[in-house]
């Protein structure tokens, strides 16, 4: 007998009871919708991802094995979905409004730009998608390195790797934009 | 001037994820207060691990999970593997291939392109079929005409699967 109320809402699911599916939506949307958005950029494609993995997720849970946490089964189905949407509309025209506010520099909006995070937007956003997603998952909801492994596909000590230089990217694509930013004041 | 191997690099990383031991805190923290450049380059480091702990999940529209009940049922998810970009510039290139075809039929380019292709010729086979082997009458225009045909259905095709399809289902979704 399992105490996962995940595990119970998905029995239930899988007993008929469409409706519960709602409840782990919920639960796990706005991880997911993160995930989808490190990768794809798009706030409006993120979206969108993110709603078509949550559909495949419920197609195939009869095929989820209960191995790993539903979260993490659900999560790469996230990040599967993510890559390509990205790969698929790489070409595409993207709306400047749709995209993620990283605070392009204004002349009057210079001293909300100093703001840290908002600079660290615009360094993540310099960073390869893998790095990108990478970097998140460990620091957002501090998966372990196997979790985060089994979500993007590479082997625990290639993620760990992955996340030591991508911070060190981090580091330096910072560095490099606090420069300029102080060149043009 | 001097710079920073990856092994000091990761020696930063086990200090900032909490990887070593009190003596080893110790013994780093002692080096990066007699060199500069290190003691530089960790700030930066540890400014990136303090700004990436204050990271937030960004939230979905607030109709994110109705729409994704709404959408259970329409299996599979929008799927075509050609994007509509690729989807139009197939279609110009398959058209274009009709139309030179076309073209080159109409000006008799395949009229006199009408020949007999020769099979090889193995003496055992011709005596027991007691005569040679019969070779394959060759039409240019009927293979053009039929590679014409083909491509007016791959046009069609992709016209619909690539183009139309996903048109209407823009349509229907910012409709709803």
């Amino acid at each position: 007998m399992t105490n996962d109320p995940d595990l119970l809402i998905i029995d239930r699911i899988l007993a008929g009871e469409q409706s519960a599916y709602a409840d782990l939506v919920d639960k796990y949307k706005s991880y997911a919708y993160t995930i989808a958005l490190k990768i794809i950029i798009n706030r409006g494609e993120a979206e969108e991802a993110a709603q078509d993995a949550f559909i495949k997720a419920y197609h195939h849970l009869s095929s989820f094995h209960r191995e790993s946490k539903f979260s993490t089964w659900l999560y790469r189905i996230v990040f599967n979905t993510a890559i390509s949407y990205k790969r698929k509309n790489r070409q595409q025209f993207q709306s400047i409004d749709n995209i993620i506010e990283y605070g392009a520099p204004d002349a009057e909006g210079r001293s909300e730009i100093t703001d840290k995070k908002k600079y660290l937007q615009l360094a993540l956003a310099r960073l390869n998608e893998a790095d990108r997603t990478a970097l998140t998952l460990f620091y957002l909801e501090e998966f372990s390195l196997e979790e985060i492994a089994e979500i993007t596909g590479m082997l625990a000590n290639t993620a760990k790797v992955r996340i030591h230089r991508a911070r060190q990217r981090l580091a330096d694509e910072l560095k490099i934009m606090l420069k300029s930013e102080a060149l043009t004041l | 001037m001097k710079k920073i191997s990856q092994a000091q690099q990761n020696e930063f990383s086990r200090y900032l994820d909490g990887l070593m031991t009190p003596a080893e805190q110790l013994e780093f923290e002692s080096i990066l207060a007699e060199d500069k450049l290190l003691k530089a380059r960790f700030d930066e480091l540890r400014f990136v691990q303090q700004s990436l702990l204050g990271l937030r999940p960004e939230q979905p529209s607030r109709n994110f999970t109705s729409r994704v009940m709404q959408r259970l049922n329409e299996y599979p998810a929008k799927s075509s593997g050609l994007s509509m970009r690729s989807g139009i510039f197939l279609l110009i290139g398959v058209l274009l291939a009709v139309g030179i075809g076309s073209v080159l039929i109409s000006a008799g380019v395949f009229d006199s392109a009408t020949t007999t292709l020769g099979l090889p010729h193995y003496a055992v086979i011709e005596r027991l079929m007691k005569r040679s082997t019969p070779g394959i009458p060759f039409n240019g225009k009927l293979v053009v005409n039929i590679i014409i045909l083909l491509n007016l259905g791959l046009a069609w095709l992709v016209l619909d699967k690539a183009i139309l399809k996903p048109l209407f289902q823009r349509r229907m979704e910012a409709g709803e």
